[in-house]
């Protein structure tokens, strides 16, 4: 019984074609079908080689236009106030119903544009859907707000320090009962 | 340390696939042509030169794949470098395969299945996932096909003559519900299947390395409900098969008969 265990070198079906040609083997059951119906790609083996250097993801990212609507909805909102039943098919989330509103008050087009976001969350509300706020309305407000607050806490510092040295000069020249403050305002900087 | 190898390899049964039958040691066909030659070459070449003999289109949709979850893959970090062309895109870093894709595979696959079962080929279900175990050895059992689920012993195909005895049928087609074994590699029996030249139909998910499979699936293969219709699937085209080749048969011994009266 002649065989070819090669399974590195090109496809099962090129190797018992080859030992078919040469006479070695009987015809297999699946010859014929494979032969009549071949897989889109021919199954030859390639060395899994992991990428070197700067990998490009040529897989795209999937994104929505109701994805910033979404975005808005879970940062203000948490996930709502009815837990998801994935079980469901056709089920429809607190989130999806309030991105559906919103698109329609949009078409409408009587309502501008910053009032939008409320105004659906009051939809809703009239609609029997409580909803509960858990965090601030702020996007890109509030990432320079981040950015502002650690420069003002620095500045804050700063400016605690500079105070404190020129009372420290203050102090100096007049009695030592302002001493005791400024040894226990000193720790603070660090 | 030699009487446990020999216990081993004199029964392999005990411990491998008991509940499912491993494949049925027949003996090697002696040369004797079958009868009628001429009529089983019709019969074997007809259904080729349709394209959708067995009409295994009807049995599912886009839009049942969906339902089944098929289309959901890993995280981005697990993703096999060759799954990229059967990947639609990345949803917030989670995988998404593409369904188109997966429509045309299946249906090759499932049609490969269906020609091999209506030529009376020996057909194994494999896979290594625990959760869908009872499943698929079920599945093996209705169809009266075979199935391994359990832990692959080294030599199960390519020691087969040694571990059987000699004169064993090995498999003619093997289906993979799961490509990657408990450890999250590629299942032995996916190389072991190539070296014995034996076609391979394997549901691939993102994590998966297609290579070697002969027809593979792009799908989950994490989910119940795809593992679910996948078994259903299979299930349905080989009992299909089965019976347009019993029909076939019939109608074959009629005609016969009636020509010859």
């Amino acid at each position: 019984m002649a065989g070819n265990r090669l399974q590195r070198i090109g496809s099962v079906f090129s190797r018992t074609r080859d030992l078919l040609r040469i006479g070695v083997i009987k015809k297999p059951l699946w010859f014929d079908v494979y032969a009549a119906f071949p897989p889109l790609r021919e199954p030859v083996y390639r060395v899994p080689r992991p990428r070197y250097g700067k990998v490009k993801d040529v897989i795209p990212p999937i994104f929505y236009r109701e994805d910033q609507v979404r975005a808005r909805f879970y940062r203000i909102y948490g996930s709502g106030p009815r837990p998801f039943d994935l079980s469901q098919l056709n089920y429809k989330s607190t989130c999806q119903r309030f991105v559906e509103k919103f698109n329609e008050l949009k078409e409408e087009g009587k309502i501008e544009e910053e009032k939008l976001f409320e105004e659906t969350g009051k939809a809703l509300l009239a609609s029997g859907i409580i909803l509960q706020r858990r965090g601030t309305d702020r996007v890109a407000q509030e990432d320079h707000q981040d950015v502002g607050s650690r420069d003002s806490v620095r500045h804050l510092q700063l400016q605690t320090l500079l105070e404190e040295m020129q009372e420290g000069k203050k102090d100096q020249k007049e009695q030592t009962p302002e001493r005791v403050e400024t040894q226990k305002e000193n720790p603070l900087p660090s | 340390m030699a009487l446990p190898r020999l216990l081993r390899a004199a029964a392999p049964r005990l411990y491998s696939s008991v509940s499912a039958p491993v494949p049925v040691p027949v003996p090697v066909p002696a040369p004797a042509p079958a009868p009628a030659s001429a009529v089983d070459d019709s019969l074997l070449s007809k259904p080729l030169s349709h394209p959708d003999f067995f009409n295994l289109k009807e049995l599912f949709s886009l839009k049942d794949l969906f339902n089944a979850r098929v289309h959901l893959g890993h995280k981005k970090g697990c993703r096999h470098r060759f799954m990229e062309p059967y990947i639609f895109g990345c949803r917030l870093d989670q995988d998404i395969i593409d369904l188109d894709q997966t429509m045309e595979h299946l249906q090759l696959a499932l049609n490969f299945t269906a020609h091999v079962a209506y030529r009376k080929g020996i057909i194994l279900f494999i896979s290594r996932k625990r959760q869908f175990c009872h499943l698929i050895e079920s599945t093996a059992r209705e169809c009266g096909e075979y199935a391994h689920t359990r832990y692959w012993q080294g030599g199960l195909l390519t020691n087969a003559h040694i571990q059987f005895g000699p004169g064993v049928r090995l498999p003619d087609l093997i289906i993979f519900l799961s490509t990657l074994s408990n450890v999250f590699e590629p299942h032995v029996a996916i190389r072991d299947a190539a070296k014995m030249n034996i076609p391979t139909v394997g549901v691939v998910d993102t994590n998966c390395n297609p290579c070697l499979i002969t027809y593979p699936i792009p799908g989950n293969d994490d989910s119940p409900t795809a593992v679910e219709l996948y078994c259903k699937l299979f299930k349905m085209t080989i009992i299909r098969a089965k019976e347009k080749r019993r029909q076939s048969e019939i109608f074959d011994e009629l005609r016969r008969k009636a020509e010859g009266q």
